[in-house]
């Protein structure tokens, strides 16, 4: 091939390591060796190239800008050269040890050096004073790199360890550790272990001691892909090209494998190597890798990548190969856009990552500064996700309560992206579809399922998943698990059994069929325990229709399809129901006992936004509880799980973070959504120091149970972390932190506590200031009242709604009973409180008696007393009138209903 | 002396009182509710959490029936900050226990103050701190995030509390008062054989002073009673 004889070695320098750095523009290829010469290679010109002679021995490290350039020696100076007259311009930093690696942030004014010493040093390039120093590694380092935009630096270290660094702040913070990727190397060894970013910034990728080349996600530091299978000794040298779409790498067994990222398959691979390559750089536009070998040599190859697949160069930038895109997958998973690296800082990043999975998009060209952008307009996924306002990217420190601010994400990253003035139809924004307690793919793993019987997880294992069926009782169910070659990506678990919906799939089902004809969308269902042989059956939507959400109660399987009909089967898979959803496309859905709730996009409501409106039905009945009624969210919220508690009411909780229930929701139209909590308000966060979200799993026994994520993390990490339980608070007024004065006089009192957080308030009894204690008492007993009040609206509903009332009505109504007394009794305390501040509060506090229900008739004669115990007589009297008058009438607290 | 064990409680049954505290466990198997003499136990129902006694949550750890929610205190960033206040020389006394109660009572004694559960305050360290948290480290290390942390922080604080015990002890040579509060039960059984020593010693030293003295004031004959005691005084 004429290609190949142009390949030829050009003797760079003395034979013996040999490193090379081309300037962005790719004009130029400088080249540096053990001789005290520096090579300055033309482009596309064979002339002899420019030598700088006026330079140290043996230098181990270059890389250049378009203007100047820094080589790293052995004697542990970084020296800086001008580009433009090809001389020294002066000593950069100096170390006490040989320099083994310098790293040129893209904007060409921060060199990361490292060398022997134990710090990396990160030195301005125009003002050598301005050093920072990088410390947390405990060895030397062998390689530095910096991320695509900057900011982060990836420090490989010699013992084995790579350590990320954000440069943003003033002092660099080491924002992870990624152990087990990378060999634990000597500084001056070939083998390489330097961590190479893929150019969409998304992923890193590093050489392994197994000899491949490992993607690590740099979101969730999962490991990804793998180039595997091309190498038979370490890898010395490895570079993406300008588009990220091939890799190359280089090993110690002299050879030279071309990658295509995306199937990680083997493109081609030269075993002419002459000598071990110990560095490669793709030219920054043209098809030509050059590379340097530890003999002294500098090959350029041009035409490197072979003509069948150079389109591959061409392309714009290609995503990192991740096992499960977040951007590349369907809908379906949990608020799955959160994954999104998007910020003020990273918004050039995030657009270019956008571009890179959906359309062609040259980096930093024209129509991406403008923000331009031709699709945006019918790029539905990406509006929502955008809307979700970018929290993920572990390491992208945001903080949670940020997370959920998305109208705050979504004004910083991409305010004016969205101003595309010459877009096309304006189109609403739509609410994405999950399957409540799910999560997206993290690495090779995802959550299907999270509640209080267990949780579902599953592993891709590239041909099939595996699915682990987990559950808190250990005594009620074993665990189990088993492979999937459907690859299942719903589940519900019960008490009763296991509800799975796979997708349709094109090439007929993974390892079993091998039919080429597409298999439908399928249900499987496994009941944990049966007296018949065998109890598990699937079932087959029709072709073309796929599962949206799942949902399974302990009498039915209810699924929304992507064909917008609700299908209702029996616990044995028999088709009670289909019907057409009558809001569309379908949201979520989930089911208690016969009573059934979907969620979809209703109509456009005023934000722009599509209002989600729900319906719930009876099915045993057949009746329809609610119709198409708005379920309510707060300012730029979306809907993030929705579930129904032990005790069969509907609760929903969105990304404000604000749990709620429907209230009276068995009555047609009379259904309210009344807020319990708002976790963006729970006193742990008060102090503002602690930055977590909350992922909800379940209510039961009128707590929120809920998985605490920290570190600006979107989903629940492996493995499962424990539940936490929050008491219900309803938003009444400003979390009883504004209680500094308490605060501060007990510190004035001699005992300098650390005063952390939210227990301070647990504290505060102690001391003797009435005031702000007054005051928190008789906020927590409304909060009682309110609690126990609404409880009690909850139990009667129950009650009064006919079907279910067989079941549980004993119980019920003693809870009832008890809720009413609890109500009361909460009243009674917040008089006795009303009556010690006097006579001027008498009416206050008989309206405290009007509200009292008082079932047994004893409340208000109790109230009678209290008031009288305080010397307040008229109120007694008034109070005594109520107590009459409520005796004539023969009716208890009939219209106090709160 | 039939027995000759030192006064007061020893380790063990400090540690044996100890176990009546409340911790938070999550159960990993359901268990109804027990009726017992002390009490009736919560009803068990995975993953919901509960408290219980310590020695029911010990037994049931070491069954793997449960899993012990550490309390709030016994994190490595709570105990560092009762460290630092504690080893801070400008704080007197020691680190303050958890608040009573607004509703106080009698039942607002250690025992029955949930202080050792998961909604404890964290930055108080409750009477029984040592002893739950050796045993919780002891039975059931796996629960917490990163137990060397603990074990190393709890030992740095016995010491230095320890330390200001001993410490303290000087101050009872001048015929002063130290304040002992917020000392921890396991810190007195196990200061007080050295605490009860230097007293015994005071009180031997000062009763060949007394002696003295006496002899002095019935040779002075009264009279001389005043600068008698101003030369016991220095």
């Amino acid at each position: 091939m004429p290609l190949q004889q142009r390949l030829r070695g050009r003797p760079a320098h003395a034979p013996g390591p040999t490193f090379l750095s081309y300037t962005p523009n790719g004009r130029k290829l400088i080249t540096v060796g053990l001789n005290n010469a520096i090579r300055v290679f033309e482009t596309g010109s064979d002339a002899e190239p420019t030598n700088i002679d006026d330079c140290q021995e043996s230098n181990t490290a270059v890389v250049a800008t378009n203007d100047f350039f820094l080589a790293g020696s052995e004697d542990g100076t970084v020296c800086k050269y001008s580009l433009h007259t090809n001389s020294l311009d002066g000593i950069l930093v100096r170390c006490t040890l040989p320099v083994r690696d310098i790293a040129l942030s893209p904007d060409g004014l921060w060199a990361a050096v490292a060398s022997d010493e134990l710090t990396v040093k990160v030195v301005n390039t125009d003002d050598m004073e301005r050093v920072l120093h990088l410390k947390e590694q405990t060895k030397p380092v062998k390689h530095v790199s910096f991320d695509v935009g900057g900011t982060y630096l990836a420090v490989s270290c010699t013992d084995g360890i790579i350590y990320i660094y954000s440069l943003t702040t003033e002092e660099p913070l080491l924002v992870r550790k990624v152990d087990g990727l990378i060999k634990g190397l000597e500084t001056d060894a070939e083998p390489s272990s330097r961590v190479i970013w893929h150019p969409d910034g998304r992923a890193i990728a590093a050489p392994t001691p197994t000899r491949d080349i490992q993607v690590v996600s740099t979101n969730d530091w999962e490991r990804q892909r793998a180039f595997r299978n091309g190498h038979t000794a370490d890898v010395t040298a490895a570079a993406w090209s300008p588009n990220g779409a091939l890799l190359a790498s280089a090993s110690a067994d002299r050879k030279l494998v071309l990658w295509d990222t995306k199937t990680q398959a083997v493109l081609k691979t030269h075993d002419d190597v002459r000598a071990t390559i110990l560095a490669m750089a793709w030219h920054p536009t043209e098809n030509i890798l050059s590379y340097t070998n530890n003999d002294g040599e500098l090959f350029i190859h041009t035409d490197f990548v072979p003509a069948d697949v150079s389109s591959l160069l061409e392309k714009t930038l290609v995503a990192a190969p991740f096992i499960h895109d977040p951007f590349a997958e369907a809908p379906g998973n949990a608020v799955r856009g959160r994954q999104e690296l998007t910020n003020g800082v990273h918004g050039k990043e995030a657009r270019r990552q956008q571009g890179a999975t959906r359309r062609a998009r040259t980096p930093d060209s024209l129509d991406e500064i403008l923000g331009l952008d031709d699709e945006e307009g019918s790029d539905l996924d990406g509006f929502i996700e955008d809307d979700e306002g970018g929290a993920g990217a572990a390491g992208h420190k945001r903080s949670a309560a940020a997370a959920y601010l998305d109208e705050d994400g979504y004004a910083n990253g991409h305010a004016y992206k969205r101003r595309a003035p010459a877009g096309p139809a304006w189109q609403p924004r739509m609410h994405p579809a999950f399957q409540p307690g799910s999560t997206p793919w993290r690495g090779n793993r995802r959550y299907l399922c999270v509640n209080l019987v267990g949780a579902v997880w599953t592993v891709d294992q590239d041909s099939h998943h595996s699915v682990t069926v987990e559950f808190y009782d250990r005594s009620f169910h074993r665990d189990f698990h088993f492979t999937d070659p459907f690859l299942y990506d719903k589940a519900c678990l019960t008490e009763h059994g296991c509800l799975f919906a796979c997708p349709p799939s094109m090439i007929g089902g993974g390892s079993g069929d091998g039919g080429a004809s597409s298999r439908p969308a399928m249900l499987y269902y496994r009941p944990h325990e049966t007296w018949t042989a065998r109890a598990d059956w699937r079932t087959e939507l029709p072709p073309g229709e796929s599962a949206v959400a799942i949902a399974l109660s302990d009498s039915y399987v209810v699924v929304v399809t992507s064909a917008n009909y609700v299908r209702v089967y029996t616990l044995f898979g028999f088709p009670v129901r289909v019907y057409r959803q009558k809001s569309a496309p379908a949201v979520t859905c989930a089911a208690w006992r016969d009573y059934v709730l979907t969620v979809g996009n209703g109509p456009v409501g005023a934000d722009g936004r599509s209002t989600l409106t729900y319906s719930i039905e009876d099915v045993a009945r057949d009746e329809v509880c609610q119709n198409e009624d708005v379920v309510a969210l707060g300012p730029g919220g979306n809907l993030q799980s929705v579930f129904f508690s032990d005790e069969g009411d509907p609760y929903i909780y969105d990304t404000t973070g604000t749990l709620s229930t429907l209230l009276h929701w068995r009555t047609p139209s009379q259904a309210r959504w009344v807020p319990l909590l708002s976790t963006a308000h729970l006193a742990r966060l008060a102090s503002g120091r602690k930055s977590e979200s909350y992922w909800p799993v379940a209510v039961a026994q009128r707590r929120f149970h809920c998985i605490i994520l920290k570190g600006g993390d979107a989903n629940p990490s492996f493995p499962r972390p424990l539940l936490s339980e929050f008491d219900f608070a309803l938003p009444l007024q400003p979390p009883p932190r504004p209680a500094g004065g308490a605060a501060t006089k007990r510190k004035a009192g001699g005992v300098a506590d650390d005063d952390d957080d939210g227990d301070a308030m647990d504290a505060d009894g102690g001391d003797a200031n009435g005031q702000p204690d007054e005051a928190a008492a008789a906020h927590a007993l409304t909060q009682t009242y309110l609690l126990h009040a609404l409880q009690h609206a909850q139990l009667l509903d129950l009650l009064t709604g006919a079907s279910g009332a067989a079941s549980s009505s004993a119980a019920a109504r003693a809870g009832l009973a008890r809720a009413s007394a609890e109500a009361d009794k909460a009243l009674l305390q917040l008089l006795a409180g009303e009556c010690r501040g006097g006579e001027e509060r008498g009416a206050r506090a008989l309206e405290l008696v009007r509200l009292m229900r008082d079932d047994s008739g004893r409340m208000v004669e109790a109230a009678a007393k209290v008031a009288g115990r305080y010397g307040l007589e008229v109120l007694r009297g008034k109070i005594e009138e109520v107590a009459e008058r409520r005796a004539l009438e023969g009716v208890v607290g009939g219209d106090e209903d709160e | 002396m039939a027995l000759p064990l030192p006064r007061g409680l020893t380790p063990a049954e400090v540690a044996f009182t100890c176990e009546m505290e409340l911790v938070t466990i999550v159960p990993r198997q359901r268990l109804e509710a027990l009726e017992l003499l002390g009490g009736t136990t919560p009803a068990l129902v995975p993953p919901r959490r509960a408290n219980v006694a310590l020695w029911l949550a010990l037994l049931l750890k070491r069954q793997r029936r449960a899993n012990i929610v550490p309390p709030p205190w016994l994190l490595p960033a709570s105990l560092s900050a009762v460290l630092e206040m504690e080893t801070n020389p400008a704080v007197e006394g020691f680190a303050p226990t958890p608040a009573a109660p607004r509703s106080g009572g009698a039942a607002a004694s250690p025992p029955f103050l949930p202080s050792c559960t998961a909604d404890a305050p964290r930055n108080a360290l409750p009477y029984h701190w040592l002893e739950v948290g050796e045993m919780l480290l002891e039975a059931a290390a796996d629960d917490f995030d990163d137990p060397d942390a603990v074990r190393m922080l709890l030992k740095d604080l016995h010491e230095a509390r320890g330390a200001k015990v001993r410490a303290g002890t000087q101050l009872l040579d001048a015929g002063g008062v130290f304040k002992l509060n917020g000392v921890g039960g396991m810190e007195v059984a196990e200061s007080r054989g050295f605490v009860v020593g230097v007293i015994d010693g005071l009180r031997k030293i000062g009763a060949s002073r007394e002696q003295a003295r006496r002899e002095q004031e019935e040779e002075e004959g009264g009279i001389g009673g005043d600068e008698g005691d101003d030369d016991m005084d220095l």
